[in-house]
C-alpha cells in the first residue's frame, strides 16, 4: 500500500522524463482548474470574496515553499522568517516609491528584484554569524532577529518605515500595475454560474501569485534534484557525515538560508502591492509560527503539502467567517460569533490531534516519510525496497562521494 | 498519476463542489427574499467591522452593540415597516489586523445585500478596506478612526463621526496647560497609528503653550510592565503624564506609577474614555486622572440620555464602552441614507450600483441630531463637530471636568 | 541619574527577572528532558495568573460571596481577610491551588499532546505544543473573559497591597518586589536541592542525560517527564500569579512576550541546565530594566535579543550551557 504509494511519488517528482499521456492530461487538468476558479468565484453571487483569499492564500504558499527550502529541505528551524518577508515588503514599497514616476505601471514588476535581493541579503547577513548554531539554538536566534527586524520598523528606524503609521505615507498612493486597469474595463463577460465575470484586480492579482508559485515550485523541484539539494539531505541527515564526505556545510546551510529568505521577500513585495499598505503588524512573530505550522502542517519537504497546509492555515478560518459575512449562509447573529469565536480553539486542537495521528504531515514528501516514523518496521523494509527501487531505476545523475 | 497526488486532486474537487452547492443554495435564498417590485419584504445588511476576538476587544464588541441597538430601533419604526425594508447586522472579526480587515472588507463587499459598513475601529485596518469598499461603492462610516491622513487619501465612500488626532490633542494639551496647570509633563505612546499621532499633537500643542516636555517615551500596545518607565517618569519629576494608547496599557501605566508614589495625573484620548479604565487601574489611582473624548458630554444632549436608556433595555448590565455612542449616530448615519434612497429610487434598486453610489452621496449629505452631537460631514469626509470634551475620574467614574 | 535610579532600576529588573527565571525553569526542565521547546509553557503561566485570580476573588471578594447561593463563603472569606494569620493562609493558598492546578494540567498536556509523539521527528512536538498553545488562549478567551481582567477585587481593592514597603536613600521598594525576590529565590533554592540531593532529582538528571540508558538503570521515564511537566508549570503558575499582583491584570493573550523572554533567559544560560535559567532569567530581568531605564524603552526587547544573539556567537551553549559534542 504505502510502499507504492511513496515509490510512485518518489518517480512522480522527478523532471526531465517524458510526460506520458496520462502525465499530460493531469496537467491540462490542473491548467483548467487554474483558469476556472477565479471565474467561478468571481462571477457566483457573493463568493467573490474567496478570489481575495486564494490571493493570500498564494502569498502564504510562496512563503511556505522558501522556509520549506529551510526547514524541509535543509531541516534548519527558522521562527523568524517573516523578517525577510518584511524587508522584501519595505523595500519594495521604499524603493517602488522613490521610482514609481518614471517606472510608472511597470513599478511592481521591476520591484520583485530589489524586494527579493533585500530578502536574499538580510538572510545571508543574518544567516553569516549565526548558521554555525546547533537547531533549537538557532531557532530562538532567528525568533529574535524576527523581532527586532518588528520592533525596528515599528520605531521609524532611520526615519524609513514610518512607524506604526505604515507605508506608503500619508496622502500617497502605490501605483498599481498598468495591465489591471485595462484588463478590468475589457475583460467582463456573462457566464454560466449566476453572475458576470469582471477581471478586478483580485483575479489578476490571483494569476501572479499563481504565476509566482509556479515558477518557485519548478525551480524548487529542480534544486531538490541537483547537487545543492541532494547536499542539503545529507547535512539534514547527519551533519558531520555530510561534512567528512567533503560537503561545505556553512556554504549549504547559506544557500539554503538565502534561497529561502530571497523567496519571502519576493512574497512580501507581493503582498505590499496587493494590500497596497503595509505595517508593522503584519510581520509579528506569530506569522512566523504560521508559516512554520503550514510547513510541518502540510508535511516538510512536500510541495502539495504546502499548499494544502496554506489553504487550511490561512484559507480555511476565512473562509467559515466569510461565508457567514459575505451573506452566502445566513446564520444568525449567534451563530456566527459562534463560529468566529471558536474557529481558532478548534484549529488548535486540530493541529495537536493532526501531529498525534500523523506526524510526518497531510502530504509527506516521499524522501522525509522514510525517515519520520525509523521505528516503523513497515517503512525500513519499505525503504529498503526504495533503494533498490531507485538504483535500478533511475539512470539520473546520482552523487555518489 | 500517483496516489498521493490522486488524493490531493481529490481533496480540491471535494472543495470545488462544496463550494458550487454552496452557491446553489444562495442563489435560492436570493431568489426567494428578492423577487419583483418594491412591495416585496426587502432585507438588506448593515456590516460591522470591528476586533471581536483579537486587539481591543472591549471597544470592538461595543462598536457592535451600538451598531445593532440603531438599528433595531429603525427595524421597529413605521418608517421602515411601510417600505418593507428590514436591516440586518452582520459582523466582520477584523481582529485588529489590517490584512483580515482586507478580508473581511472583500468578503462584505461580496454581500449582495450589504449596503454599508459600520467601522472599522483601527486606523491601519481602514487603510486597507477603505480602497475595497471604494471598488464595491459601498459606504464605510467609522466611528473611531482618528488618524488624520485617512480623509486625505481622496475616497469618495469614507466618512467619520469622530474628530481626528489634530483637534482631539491640542484640546487636550491646552487644558493640562491652561485649566490644569501642569508646567512639565511626560509623553509616552503605545507605537499604534492610534497613539503615536495623538501623543505628538498633544507635546507639539503643550510646548507650544509653553509647557515643558520633560520626556517622551514609547511602549507597546500589549505591554502590562510599565515599572522601568514608572522609575524614569518619577525621576522625571512631572506635573503631568500624556499616554496616547487604549485604555488597557494606559490604565495599568497609571496604576503602576500611582503605586509608586507619583502623584502626577495621567492624561489621555477618547480610547481611555470607558469604565473598563477606572476598573483596570483601581478607582484610587485612577482618582484624577484625565481623557478627551469627542462630542459633548452625554448629559448635556438629550438625545444622549435616550440612548443611554435604551442601551440599558436592550443591553443589561453592558456598560457603555468608548465607540458606542459614536457607533449608534454612524449606524443611524447609513440607515438615514438607505431610507432614503428606498423612498426615492425604491427598495429594490437599493442594492444595484447606482442604489448603492446614492447612499454615499446621502451619506455625505447627513444632517441630524445624534447621540454625540451634530452629524454631518465635510467634503473630506470629516465630521463638522469638533468639539472635544474633557473627563476627569472622580469618584470612580468619568465625568465631565471644568 | 542619581545613584539611587540605578538602583530603582535594577531592583525593578531583579523583579522582573525573578519572574523570568521562575517561567524558565519550566522552559529549561522539560528541554534538558525531552530536547523539545514547550511552546505552550507560556500558556500554563498565563493559566496560573487566571486560576489565582479565581482563587482570590472566591476566597477574599465580598462581591463574590454575596451572589445568590455563594453566601455560605462569608465566614470563609472572613478568615482569609482578617489579615495576618489569614492573609499568609490566603496567599498560600493562592500559589498553592494555582500551581497544583496548573501542574496537573501541565501533565495532562504531555500525557495527551506530547508523550504520542515522543518518537516523531522533532518538529511534531513543536506544532502540537503550538496548537495547544492557541487551543488553551482560545479556552479562555471563549470560557473565562476576552478582556483584561483586573488583578483585584470587584470594588477595585487590591489583594495585596503594592505600596511602597521601605525607602532606603531614596530607593523605593515596594511589598510586591519584596515578595517576588524572596519566593522566587526561596523556590529556585528548593527546586536546586531536590535536583541535586534527592534520588527523584537524581533520576531526572539521569534522565535528561540520556534517557534509554537511564531507563535501562530502572528509572521510569514517563514518571521523570510526568514530573518535570508538573514542576515547570507549577512554578510558572507561581510565576503567573505574581505576574497579575505585581502589574495588575491578567489578559488571554498575555503569556505570550514572557514567554518568548523566559525562553530567552533559559538559552542565555544555557539550556537544558537549571542554574542557568535561573542566571539567564536574572540577568535578562536587569539587562532589560536598565536598557528601558538608561537608552529606550521601545527598544528594550531588541537590547535583550542583541544580548542573546551576543551570547550564542560568542558562548553557542549558552552561559552555564556545557559544548555538547555532535551525537554521530
Amino acid at each position: 500500500m504505502a510502499e507504492t504509494t511513496t515509490t510512485a511519488a518518489q518517480s512522480g517528482m522527478k523532471p526531465g522524463r517524458r510526460p506520458g499521456t496520462k502525465k499530460a492530461a493531469l496537467y491540462a487538468g490542473i491548467a483548467l482548474l487554474i483558469l476556472l476558479v477565479p471565474i467561478y468565484f468571481q462571477a457566483a453571487p457573493g463568493l467573490g470574496f474567496l478570489v481575495r483569499i486564494f490571493v493570500i492564500v498564494g502569498i502564504w504558499v510562496l512563503l511556505a515553499l522558501g522556509l520549506n527550502i529551510v526547514v524541509g529541505y535543509a531541516g534548519l528551524l527558522d521562527l523568524g522568517y517573516i523578517a525577510f518577508y518584511a524587508m522584501g515588503a519595505y523595500a519594495g514599497v521604499l524603493i517602488g516609491q522613490a521610482t514609481s514616476g518614471v517606472l510608472g505601471g511597470a513599478t511592481y514588476w521591476v520591484m520583485l528584484i530589489p524586494g527579493a535581493l533585500a530578502g536574499a541579503i538580510t538572510g545571508i547577513a543574518l544567516g553569516f554569524p549565526v548558521l554555525r548554531l546547533r537547531g533549537d539554538y538557532l531557532a530562538i536566534v532567528t525568533l529574535g532577529f524576527g523581532e527586532i527586524v518588528r520592533i525596528a520598523l515599528n520605531n521609524d528606524f532611520l526615519g524609513l518605515s514610518n512607524g506604526a503609521t505604515g507605508l506608503p505615507r500619508g496622502s500617497e498612493v502605490m501605483v498599481q500595475p498598468g495591465m489591471i486597469d485595462w484588463l478590468s474595463s475589457n475583460v467582463h463577460f456573462m457566464t454560466p454560474f449566476g453572475g458576470e465575470f469582471v477581471f478586478t484586480s483580485n483575479v489578476f492579482w490571483y494569476f501572479v501569485v499563481v504565476l509566482l508559485c509556479l515558477i518557485a515550485i519548478v525551480v524548487i523541484n529542480r534544486l531538490d534534484d541537483s547537487r545543492l539539494g541532494r547536499a542539503w539531505v545529507a547535512m539534514r541527515e547527519n551533519e558531520v557525515a555530510a561534512a567528512a564526505c567533503g560537503i561545505n556545510i556553512t556554504t549549504q546551510k547559506l544557500w539554503a538560508f538565502s534561497l529561502g529568505a530571497l523567496s519571502g521577500g519576493v512574497a512580501g513585495v507581493t503582498f505590499a502591492y496587493v494590500q497596497q499598505f503595509i505595517s508593522p503588524e503584519s510581520f509579528t512573530f506569530m506569522e512566523s509560527v504560521f508559516v512554520v505550522c503550514i510547513v510541518v502542517l502540510g508535511g516538510m519537504g512536500s510541495i502539495p503539502g504546502v499548499i494544502v497546509g496554506a489553504l487550511l492555515i490561512k484559507g480555511i478560518p476565512d473562509l467559515i467567517q466569510g461565508l457567514a459575512v459575505a451573506g452566502v449562509f445566513k446564520v444568525s447573529g449567534d451563530v456566527n460569533s459562534m463560529i468566529t469565536g471558536y474557529r481558532f480553539l478548534v484549529f488548535g486542537l486540530l493541529m495537536v490531534v493532526m501531529m498525534a495521528v500523523r506526524p510526518q504531515g497531510i502530504i509527506p514528501s516521499a524522501r522525509r516519510a522514510r525517515e519520520l516514523r525509523p521505528e516503523d518496521e513497515r517503512i525500513l523494509e519499505e525503504e529498503d525496497q526504495q533503494m533498490w527501487d531507485v538504483e535500478h531505476r533511475d539512470p539520473g545523475p546520482v552523487d555518489h562521494p | 498519476m500517483t496516489r498521493n497526488r490522486r488524493r490531493f486532486f481529490a481533496l480540491v474537487a471535494v472543495v470545488a463542489m462544496l463550494s458550487m452547492v454552496v452557491t446553489g443554495c444562495s442563489a435560492k435564498t436570493e431568489q426567494s427574499t428578492g423577487g419583483e417590485g418594491g412591495k416585496q419584504p426587502v432585507t438588506v445588511v448593515i456590516g460591522v467591522g470591528a476586533p471581536l476576538t483579537d486587539g481591543a476587544v472591549a471597544l470592538g464588541k461595543g462598536m457592535s452593540r451600538g451598531t445593532k441597538l440603531a438599528v433595531s430601533q429603525a427595524n421597529e419604526s413605521q418608517e421602515l415597516k411601510d417600505l418593507g425594508l428590514t436591516i440586518e447586522v452582520v459582523e466582520g472579526d477584523d481582529k485588529g489586523d489590517p490584512t483580515t480587515g482586507g478580508n473581511v472588507a472583500t468578503q462584505f463587499t461580496s454581500n449582495q445585500k450589504l449596503l454599508g459598513v459600520m467601522g472599522h475601529l483601527n486606523s491601519g485596518v481602514t487603510r486597507v478596506a477603505v480602497k475595497i469598499y471604494n471598488q464595491g461603492n459601498v459606504v464605510q462610516v467609522s466611528p473611531a478612526n482618528t488618524a488624520v491622513d485617512l480623509t486625505k487619501m481622496g475616497m469618495k465612500n469614507y466618512f467619520r463621526v469622530c474628530t481626528t488626532d489634530d483637534v482631539q490633542g491640542p484640546t487636550a494639551a491646552d487644558y493640562a496647560y491652561k485649566v490644569f496647570g501642569a508646567k512639565r509633563a511626560y509623553v509616552v505612546d503605545d507605537s499604534t497609528v492610534y497613539g503615536v499621532g495623538l501623543a505628538a499633537e498633544w507635546a507639539k500643542q503643550f510646548a507650544a503653550d509653553g509647557g515643558t516636555v520633560a520626556g517622551t517615551e514609547k511602549t507597546g500596545d500589549k505591554d502590562t510592565d510599565f515599572k522601568a518607565l514608572v522609575s524614569k517618569i518619577k525621576a522625571a519629576n512631572v506635573d503631568i503624564v500624556y499616554y496616547g494608547g487604549m485604555y488597557n496599557t494606559v490604565a495599568l501605566l497609571s496604576k503602576q506609577l500611582k503605586e509608586t508614589g507619583v502623584k502626577a495625573p495621567v492624561m489621555s484620548g477618547d480610547g481611555c474614555y470607558d469604565p473598563e479604565y477606572i476598573k483596570l487601574a483601581g478607582a484610587t489611582n485612577a482618582e484624577g486622572d484625565f481623557c478627551s473624548s469627542i462630542g459633548y458630554p452625554v448629559d448635556k444632549l438629550p438625545k444622549a440620555q435616550e440612548f443611554k436608556a435604551a442601551y440599558a433595555e436592550e443591553f443589561p448590565g453592558e456598560a457603555i464602552a468608548a465607540y458606542d455612542a459614536y457607533s449608534y449616530d454612524a449606524a443611524q448615519a447609513i440607515i438615514n441614507a438607505i431610507v432614503k434612497v428606498a423612498k426615492e429610487m425604491g427598495t429594490d434598486k437599493l442594492a444595484s450600483v447606482d442604489g448603492k453610489k446614492a447612499i454615499i452621496a446621502a451619506v455625505a449629505a447627513s444632517n441630524f441630531e445624534g447621540v454625540t452631537g451634530n452629524v454631518s460631514f465635510d467634503e473630506k469626509g470629516d465630521t463638522t463637530n469638533k468639539v472635544v470634551s474633557i473627563y476627569v475620574v472622580k469618584d470612580g467614574a468619568w465625568v465631565p471636568a471644568e | 541619574m542619581t545613584f539611587s535610579y540605578v538602583v530603582e532600576q535594577t531592583i525593578n529588573g531583579v523583579t522582573l527577572g525573578g519572574l523570568y527565571a521562575l517561567v524558565a525553569l519550566g522552559y529549561t526542565l522539560v528541554y534538558g528532558i525531552l530536547l523539545m521547546i514547550n511552546f505552550a509553557h507560556s500558556e500554563l503561566f498565563m493559566m496560573g495568573g487566571y486560576v489565582g485570580l479565581g482563587v482570590l476573588k472566591v476566597l477574599a471578594d465580598p462581591a463574590v460571596a454575596d451572589k445568590a447561593g455563594m453566601g455560605f463563603l462569608k465566614p470563609i472569606q472572613a478568615f482569609f481577610m482578617s489579615g495576618g494569620v489569614g492573609f499568609v493562609a490566603l496567599m498560600v493558598a493562592t500559589f498553592l491551588v494555582s500551581a497544583v492546578v496548573v501542574g496537573f494540567l501541565g501533565v495532562i498536556i504531555e500525557r495527551f499532546a506530547y508523550r504520542p509523539l515522543r518518537h516523531a521527528p522533532r518538529l511534531a512536538p513543536l506544532i502540537s505544543a503550538i496548537g495547544v498553545s492557541i487551543f488553551l488562549q482560545n479556552a479562555v478567551l471563549l470560557w473565562i473573559s476576552s478582556k483584561q481582567l483586573p488583578y483585584s477585587r470587584a470594588d477595585g481593592v487590591q489583594f495585596v497591597t503594592a505600596t511602597t514597603a521601605f525607602s532606603v536613600a531614596g530607593v523605593d521598594v515596594s511589598t510586591m518586589q519584596v515578595f517576588i525576590i524572596v519566593t522566587s529565590l526561596v523556590l529556585l533554592a528548593l527546586l536546586d536541592t531536590f535536583v541535586s540531593k534527592t534520588r527523584t532529582g537524581r533520576a531526572m538528571r539521569a534522565t535528561s542525560q540520556d534517557a534509554e540508558a537511564a531507563g535501562l538503570m530502572g528509572v521510569d521515564i514517563n514518571r521523570v517527564i510526568a514530573l518535570a511537566f508538573f514542576i515547570g508549570p507549577a512554578l510558572g503558575a507561581v510565576a503567573g500569579v505574581f505576574n497579575g499582583m505585581y502589574y495588575g491584570s491578567v489578559k488571554f493573550n498575555m503569556g505570550f512576550i514572557p514567554g518568548i523572554k523566559s525562553f530567552t533567559a533559559a538559552v542565555i544560560g544555557g539550556i537544558g541546565n537549571l542554574r542557568g535559567a535561573m542566571l539567564g532569567g536574572f540577568m535578562l530581568g536587569i539587562i532589560e530594566s536598565l536598557a528601558a531605564g538608561f537608552i529606550s524603552n521601545a527598544y528594550r526587547d531588541v537590547i535583550a535579543f542583541i544580548v542573546l544573539i551576543l551570547v550564542l556567537v560568542f558562548r553557542p551553549g549558552g552561559l552555564l550551557g556545557e559544548a555538547v559534542a555532535e551525537k554521530v
